[in-house]
């Protein structure tokens, strides 16, 4: 329950900041991708069927703010919640570098694959300088991601939930 | 239940269960207007207070950033008005120094023309090197026609006369230095005498005879007779006149017409007239 409402805020805090920062930082760039190092963190570290709702859940009001096609970023936030759930699953410890890389590929797959499915591949071969800036803010949020993680790791503690891998 | 295969793989299972359900609204074409997308309606109303915070805030950023650019143009504007109205002054000082300088050329012209003689006009470019003498320096030289022994003249008087030429240069030794002379006389009562330079500043009228009518407040021009002055131009006014303690002669001292402190430009006087019937004062 504590890990519900405290993904729930955080989620709409993300939400908020990247909703918000675009109207007066015109580098959208450089605004990390916090929902998605927010479901890769619950993939590294909260294994089990509520994790996976909240990723959806974050998916599914992030598509309250972007885009035209409902489920989208749903399914995309929840794949990567999967895909950092397989990567702890095989792994026997995961640092900072391996939640980093897998930020990257994270915010690669939800920028790249959310194109891909509302515009078409062709849409994402055409459009390479949009593809240079996909990388581009994939890379900040790996850069970024260490940090967020340590923030999390301590709201855990302030909120008494556990800090590394956990089967709910 | 633990060891079920649905706990076991309940994250795949529940992960794989919420995609399909994702690619359903996705392919069900269900638009956020849509019943089923109610909780994106009611995200977007919980999160509209926050948005508006930050909307506010970032306007209120912007409108500082926006206050700060015009201040910074405003500045630069400030910088290029004050520099311009700098420039302008300087204009307006230079103007006026020619307008000064003008006149000044236009009276020592009146003055050439009057006095009927060769002459031109000479800036003053410098002073005695060390002060010990009382001397001038020209910017004209030999190469505009001046040289040793000529009268250096103002609109206010007699200011000295050429020692030194070089090409482009003059020393003019004024009539406050010791070691110059020349031949004065009293306008009213026609006293003539010697006015010379003294060491210690100002000028005096020496080898007045005793006998002769002379008083403060006369006016002192140059008699010609020394072959460098032309006559009667204005060397000064008596200041005092002493008669007592022995000697042959008076003690008269003068206040000199010219305040050479202040002198710009004089003329030179290359060639002096035969004659200069009227005395001219000033």
């Amino acid at each position: 329950m504590r890990l519900s409402i405290l993904f729930a805020l955080l989620a709409l805090l993300a939400l908020a900041i990247e909703t918000a920062v675009p109207y007066w930082f015109p580098l959208r760039v450089l605004v990390p991708n916090l929902i998605v190092i927010l479901a890769v963190d619950l993939g590294l570290r909260h294994h089990g069927a509520l994790p996976a709702l909240l990723a959806f859940l974050m998916g599914y009001a992030t598509d309250a703010f972007a885009g035209t096609t409902l489920g989208l970023n749903a399914m995309l936030v929840t794949i990567v919640y999967l895909v950092a759930y397989a990567i702890s699953s095989r792994l026997m410890v995961t640092t900072a570098f391996v939640g980093a890389v897998t930020v990257f590929f994270g915010v690669m797959l939800t920028t790249v694959g959310g194109m891909a499915l509302s515009s078409g591949w062709a849409a994402v071969s055409a459009s390479g300088p949009m593809v240079t800036r996909f990388a581009e803010q994939a890379a900040v949020s790996a850069v970024a991601s260490p940090l967020i993680f340590a923030l999390l790791g301590a709201l855990k503690r302030l909120t008494g939930l556990p800090v590394g891998s956990t089967r709910e | 239940m633990k060891g079920s295969f649905l706990w076991r793989n309940r994250v795949i299972l529940t992960g794989g269960a919420l995609i399909v359900f994702s690619l359903y609204l996705m392919t069900a074409g269900v638009g956020h207007g849509d019943r089923i997308a109610a909780p994106t309606r009611g995200i977007l109303e919980v999160l509209r207070p926050v948005q508006s915070a930050a909307a506010s805030f970032s306007e209120g950023v912007r409108s500082v950033y926006r206050d700060y650019i015009n201040l910074v143009h405003v500045r630069q504007e400030n910088e290029r008005l004050v520099a311009e109205l700098a420039r302008v002054r300087a204009d307006r000082a230079r103007m006026a120094e020619l307008e000064e300088e003008n006149r000044h050329l236009s009276e020592l012209l009146e003055l050439r023309e009057a006095l009927g003689v060769d002459a031109i006009a000479a800036n003053v470019i410098g002073s005695d090197a060390t002060g010990l003498s009382h001397t001038l320096i020209l910017g004209q030289g030999t190469a505009s026609g001046l040289g040793p022994g000529m009268a250096v003249l103002s609109n206010e008087g007699v200011v000295g006369r050429i020692i030194a030429a070089s090409p482009h240069a003059s020393r003019v030794l004024l009539i406050d230095d010791h070691n110059s002379a020349l031949d004065g006389f009293d306008q009213r009562s026609r006293a003539r005498g010697i006015v010379a330079g003294m060491v210690d500043d100002g000028i005096i009228m020496k080898y007045v005879d005793r006998s002769q009518d002379i008083k403060p407040h006369d006016t002192i021009v140059t008699s010609g007779l020394d072959g460098i002055f032309p006559r009667g131009l204005l060397v000064g006014t008596v200041s005092s006149v002493h008669r007592e303690g022995p000697g042959l002669f008076l003690n008269v001292q003068l206040a000199p017409a010219v305040n050479f402190r202040q002198l710009e430009q004089v003329l030179v006087v290359r060639q002096q007239a035969p004659q200069v019937t009227a005395d001219r004062k000033g």
